[in-house]
């Protein structure tokens, strides 16, 4: 990069039930909201369950693992700190919900639908670490686990 | 379980449409000239929608503007002092003038979209990404890098893909299959031949979808005069009848992207085109003309097989074998829709299926058409209007 440093990458959106979730992270200890009283797991972190309604809610570690359930890879620049080609994936954590992420070290087959994938995360060159995934079979991604993403 | 039929059946007409020079703005915008703006968009295709009914302004006692442009102002540069007013996207604008005139609350009103979209530089993806205020699945995803509309559907239709089997071959049918409709379309901005090698051959935006599944962005305008089905018949000689209109949203787990790319809307579309044609009675092989928002061709295998037109899980094989342009076994956006005629968030598909209806579509106009079903499945509300003569 030049003198100007690294392109700003987007914030997280950091709404009144955002920060917890993001200090987690930040501990590398994700952990997502759990209903107090059905224990359905949400996110986005939000005021209520979506499900029974109940305004209870504990903050609760997540195991890590997920399948991925889609992907895209980018061909289009959008933002200086994306720079392309760059792939996104979906994935089905074991704790229900759904997470947009990134994969550490993707591999180039492409057959990602329905891989197993376990947690991680990569700290960004502006300080934030961000949940992302390495295929499981794979096992810990290589070098440093706060390594650049491919 | 499906709800009850809706009373909107046969209540309201449209009398009157118009729109903008969409090819003419098109090339004049490209220069950089800035023809007018999204109120202005819209003050011209009312005058066109008005000219087409043959009404007189003082006949409006109703006024629905879309989402793009400011509801007071419109009314002001329009001369219109309503009874009753609102603001809405294509699809709810004209169920909400139904169910106005329904309850009495106005009896002719005037539905009206403008947008500069395209000199004014506004994007669907990027830092201005539009549509973030709304909705937060737009800007949440953004520090992992899914950063515009267009990956949205990306991901819908991999998982889809995935699950279904349809090839990128077939999806490209949407956009060959459009582009021959829009070169039957003078007022059509796409006109240049494309086939399924071309399309194939074309650059990916956001893998797996290439740039002819992504519509395009143009500016222009949109009018449509709404009435009660008894002053229309009074007023004009081809009335075009809201036949029967049907809803479903999907809001759970909206924002992590789930109910597309886990279920792709399909229990929302069934659920909807059971509420439409139950209140129709009729059923989509009674349908001459399906007018899908596109603005990704993603859009259209997932409603075919939504509301019934082929089997889940038939999309890519009907679109292959069947057929959706001219000549094909069902006609879908006979315009050229998003894609290839003009990407006017809806609003061209309402006026395209009205002049169907009419029968006054020249060289794409299908031959005894009766009903045509409008379509609009985007973010998360699956919705249904069912046109008739």
């Amino acid at each position: 990069m030049e003198t100007g440093g690294a392109p700003a990458c987007p914030s997280p959106v950091m709404g009144v039930y955002d920060r917890p979730f993001w200090d987690s992270i930040q501990a590398r200890r994700c952990a997502l909201q759990r209903c107090g009283q059905c224990g359905t797991f949400r996110y986005p972190p939000g005021p209520v369950c979506g499900s029974c309604l109940s305004l209870d809610s504990e903050w609760t570690p997540i195991s890590g693992c997920g399948e991925i359930v889609s992907w895209v890879r980018f061909h289009k620049q959008y933002l200086p700190a994306f720079p392309i080609p760059y792939e996104v994936i979906a994935v089905r954590l074991a704790e229900n919900p759904v997470m947009i992420s990134t994969l550490a070290a993707p591999p180039s087959d492409g057959r990602w639908i329905g891989r197993a994938v376990t947690l991680t995360y990569h700290r960004r060159d502006d300080g934030l670490v961000l949940p992302c995934f390495t295929l499981a079979e794979s096992g810990r991604p290589e070098g440093h686990p706060d390594a650049p993403l491919a | 379980m499906t709800g009850s039929p809706s009373g909107l059946r046969r209540t309201a007409a449209i009398i009157g449409v118009g729109h903008t020079d969409w090819r003419g703005d098109w090339a004049r915008t490209r220069t950089g000239e800035a023809v007018t703006d999204s109120a202005g968009y819209a003050v011209r295709s009312f005058r066109n929608a008005l000219a087409d009914a043959g009404i007189f302004r003082d006949t409006i006692d109703g006024l629905i503007v879309g989402p793009t442009t400011a509801y007071e102002r419109v009314g002001e540069l329009l001369g219109i002092e309503p009874r009753w007013g609102g603001q809405a996207d294509a699809a709810n604008a004209v169920i909400q003038a139904a169910m106005a005139i329904e309850c009495g609350l106005a009896e002719t009103i005037a539905l009206v979209y403008g947008n500069d979209q395209r000199s004014r530089g506004t994007q669907y993806g990027g830092p201005q990404a539009m549509g973030a205020e709304n909705y937060l699945s737009y800007v949440y995803h953004a520090p992992w890098g899914l950063t515009s509309q267009g990956a949205i559907y990306a991901l819908m239709f991999r998982a889809y893909q995935a699950e279904r089997g349809i090839t990128d071959a077939e999806l490209g049918e949407v956009a060959v299959a459009q582009r021959r409709w829009a070169q039957l379309n003078p007022a059509a901005i796409m006109q240049k031949p494309l086939t399924v090698e071309g399309y194939l051959d074309s650059p990916f935006i956001c893998e797996p979808l290439r740039l002819p599944d992504y519509c395009m962005v143009n500016d222009g305008g949109v009018a449509l005069i709404v009435t009660s089905a008894d002053r229309a018949k009074a007023l004009v000689e081809r009335p075009v009848f809201i036949e029967a209109v049907a809803r479903q949203d999907v809001n759970l787990r909206a924002s992590s992207l789930e109910p597309r790319v886990t279920e792709f809307y399909l229990p929302a579309q069934q659920r909807a085109a059971a509420r439409l044609f139950d209140s129709a009675g009729i059923g989509p092989e009674d349908v001459d003309l399906v007018q899908i928002y596109d603005s990704f061709s993603v859009h259209v295998p997932l409603a075919l097989e939504g509301y019934g037109y082929c089997a889940v899980g038939d999309a890519g094989k009907f679109l292959r074998e069947a057929g959706i342009g001219p000549g094909g076994a069902l006609p879908v956006n006979s315009s050229g829709g998003h894609l290839s005629e003009s990407y006017m968030q809806g609003w061209n598909h309402q006026i395209e299926s009205v002049r169907q209806l009419r029968g006054e579509c020249g060289a794409r106009q299908i031959p005894r058409c009766r009903y045509v079903h409008y379509s609009s499945d985007i973010a998360g509300k699956a919705i249904s209007i069912l046109y008739g003569r």
